[in-house]
């Protein structure tokens, strides 16, 4: 799993761990960039994704040289993201989703097809991102693990501590909450409209 | 139809679609759930519409919707490591600035102060805080205090933005002021009034503070804690028991005062008795015959007559001023004319700045001959301390910059940008320039206005400044290229304010430089907060929509897994 666009810096790497700083320069201008929407999508500020971005990198200072160089270092820097990103938002207390227990009670609907298909077809991507702001913490973090860093379900399941069969289940209600935030702004629209 | 493909029919669930196109499912029933989507339309169509979700999912948090920021553009340890000697150097050269110029200037000025009887006290608190509403503050205030908070109130908001709200943090800094500010102290009881035409009558006594607003106002009681009043016509005539802080067009102070009175008027007259000290700013200012002043005088005014009694010192600068009562301490006055007339008697030294002599009865009783000096009008630039004085200010300008830009990278980023749209901006400040300080004084006029009046004052004064750091930003990328960094823009503000410095000591010149560079940056910052006042429009979608690439392993649909 690499950032798109980005080739693996094995040799970057290598000459970071060893204290080379043009090196971590180099790396810092490859990922930071990638990282920085990562946080973007996961942390409903802006202030709090630039803070955390420069937090994550110097974080990564210190943790590079657990690296393991056989893996891929963008998967292992987004595995570092989400969970600064994830310990961000339980230490402000901004979890609003409901907690793993429920998770085993949620009801698993079978929505309208055609409605759902028409849903989706006329949503933008900006529009997905102003609805995401309005995720509660755990649903926008699976989703942006899932589908901007491309995360297995194991590392999801790791990174949010919740037990790996259930996090199809939060990705399921993420979406749920999703669709009811666009259904929501799709209402505002039109209500600002007329 | 048979059992099994009754079976079949039953439609999936939308957790089974989604972990079959997330290739979540074992093999078996990743083949059954391929099989069911085959036969069953509506299972089908949710599978398309899960796997448009998931591509909408990836195509909206993979967009880059915004440019990397230009303070996470600089961020690199390096480069972090580079700037804390630039830190130490500019905060090592400011406390120097301070110190010299605490030295040089303010602790001279506060001996001459004490020596003019304002002893027991600071000079901040003496000029600005010893009124009514300011107590709490005058013990502990002074200058170099104030300057302290200031920059600790900077570096606190700069550390709590890492770990909460950059607006949270500026509305913590502020609030915290506005709490020192609104303490009570110790005598806290208040009333308030608010009428056109306001009399306390002589038999009234109020038993704490009092707030008053009106047209007119005559207090003939008692007021047994502090009178703050606004009005056009005042006339206090009873006895107020605290201090008298005022601001109006006409005030009368022909009975009591037992603390001290500080007003702005445009015209004062003091014909009773005030217990302490009199500060007054307003366009006549007359010490009648009767009155007796048992502190101190302090007055900036267009014209001043002192007929009665001063117990301590006088430090008066303005237009005209005549002597011909009974100052007990020395004189300092600055001012046009100095007439010290054949029944005035000066206990102390009479220090006197003017371009005219002064004119002075030989029949006046003096401790001492007037000591006159003629002012100059022109720096001495040649000496040596001038030029100190100039590295100190361009230094100071520097600090403040830094401070600023680091605080607010992105606010003066723009400001630059707007500077740069030169009508514009220039036309902006001028109005914003003089508009606002007027607009702020006639705020003042009301007792509620007079804090928003005093604040707005304050936020013009700064912005002035402020507005001469943009545009010594501006010059520097005249010459050395535009850059949208951070730092790279922070080095082109600190050659631009030099070469601004610079120009600003050119005779005759360099005050037109001077303020007109202020006025254009403060045009410039006020572009820049009136678009952020503007509602905000949703960018548009660009013409052809960005189409990323599908991060690998990225599974919608498509064949199962081995």
């Amino acid at each position: 799993m690499n950032a798109p666009g980005i080739k693996e810096p094995t040799e970057a790497i290598a000459r970071a761990r060893a204290g080379d700083a043009e090196a971590w320069g180099q790396l810092y201008r490859e990922h930071a960039p990638a990282i920085f929407r990562f946080c973007r999508r996961a942390l409903p500020m802006r202030e709090d994704a630039e803070d955390a971005t420069m937090e994550i990198f110097m974080k990564l200072k210190d943790k590079l040289v657990q690296y393991d160089t056989t893996r891929s270092f963008s998967a292992w820097l987004y595995k570092v993201a989400a969970n600064h990103c994830w310990d961000m938002l339980r230490r402000r207390k901004i979890r609003q989703d409901k907690e793993t227990g429920d998770l085993e009670n949620v009801p698993l609907e079978h929505p309208d097809p055609s409605q759902l298909d028409q849903l989706i077809e006329q949503r933008t991507s900006e529009e997905v991102r102003k609805a995401l702001d309005k995720l509660g913490g755990r649903a926008r973090m699976a989703l942006v693990m899932r589908y901007y860093s491309d995360m297995s379900y194991d590392e999801i399941a790791d990174a949010l501590g919740v037990r790996r069969a259930f996090v199809g289940v939060v990705l399921l209600r993420a979406r749920h909450e999703l669709r009811q935030a666009l259904e929501g702004n799709a209402a505002l629209a039109a209500g600002g409209a007329s | 139809m048979s059992e099994g493909q009754k079976e079949n029919r039953k439609h999936l669930d939308e957790m089974t679609v989604l972990l079959y196109i997330e290739r979540q499912l074992d093999r078996a029933r990743g083949l059954e759930v391929s099989a069911h989507t085959q036969e069953c339309d509506a299972c089908r169509t949710l599978l398309r519409a899960l796997e448009r979700e998931s591509r909408l999912l990836t195509r909206a948090m993979l967009e880059e919707d915004e440019p990397l920021p230009s303070r996470l553009a600089q961020f690199q340890e390096r480069a972090r490591k580079s700037m804390q000697w630039i830190w130490g150097m500019v905060f090592g050269l400011a406390a120097t600035g301070v110190y010299a110029f605490y030295t040089e200037y303010i602790e001279l000025w506060q001996q001459q102060l004490e020596q003019a009887g304002f002893g027991g006290t600071n000079l901040l608190g003496l000029l600005i805080y010893q009124g009514t509403m300011w107590k709490g503050w005058q013990s502990m205030m002074t200058l170099l205090e104030v300057l302290a908070m200031v920059t600790l109130a900077g570096l606190g908001a700069m550390f709590f933005r890492r770990r909460i709200r950059r607006g949270s943090a500026l509305a913590l800094v502020f609030a915290g002021f506005c709490t020192v500010l609104a303490m009570p102290t110790g005598t806290s009881a208040t009333e308030m009034r608010h009428e056109e035409r306001l009399t306390i009558a002589k038999d009234e006594v109020i038993h704490s503070d009092l707030y008053a607003a009106g047209g007119r106002i005559r207090v003939e009681g008692t007021v047994e804690g502090d009178l703050v009043v606004a009005g056009g016509d005042i006339e206090i005539s009873g006895h107020v028991l605290g201090d008298v802080l005022s601001t109006s067009g006409n005030l009368r102070v022909i009975g009591k005062v037992d603390g001290s009175v500080r007003s702005y008027a445009g015209n004062l007259l003091v014909k009773g008795t005030v217990g302490r000290n009199v500060m007054i700013a307003g366009g006549d200012v007359n010490i009648d015959r009767d009155a007796k002043i048992g502190g101190s005088l302090t007055s900036f005014a267009g014209h001043e007559s002192i007929d009665g009694h001063v117990g301590r010192d006088i430090l008066a600068m303005g237009g005209q001023v005549t002597i011909t009562g009974d100052i007990q301490g020395s004189a300092k006055i600055r001012s046009g004319e100095l007439i010290i007339d054949s029944t005035a008697r000066i206990g102390g030294p009479i220090d006197f700045k003017s371009d005219n002599p002064p004119q002075v009865s030989p029949e006046a009783k003096l401790a001492s001959p007037v000591h006159y000096e003629k002012l100059k009008h022109r720096d001495d630039y040649r000496t040596v301390h001038y030029y100190i004085w100039q590295v100190i200010w361009a230094a100071a300008y520097i600090l403040f910059g830094l401070v600023l830009f680091a605080l607010m990278p992105k606010f003066s980023e723009d400001a630059v940008k707007a500077a740069e749209r030169y009508g514009a901006a220039a036309g902006l400040g001028v109005l914003v320039g003089f508009g606002v300080p007027i607009a702020a004084c006639i705020a003042c006029v009301t007792v509620v206005g007079l804090f928003v009046g005093l604040a707005t004052l304050s936020l013009w004064y700064g912005a002035l400044y402020y507005g001469a750091v943009i545009i010594g930003a501006v010059i520097g990328q005249w010459l050395m290229g535009r850059t949208s960094e951070l730092w790279p823009l922070i080095g082109r503000m600190t050659v631009g304010l030099v070469i601004l410095r610079l120009c600003t000591i050119i005779p005759h010149v360099g005050p037109w430089v001077k303020y007109g560079a202020a006025f254009w940056g403060i045009g410039a910052i006020s572009l820049v907060v009136y678009r952020r006042l503007q509602p905000m429009i949703a960018p548009s979608m660009p013409a052809t929509p960005y189409s990323p690439p599908m991060p690998p392993n990225t599974t919608v649909g498509g064949p199962l897994p081995a």
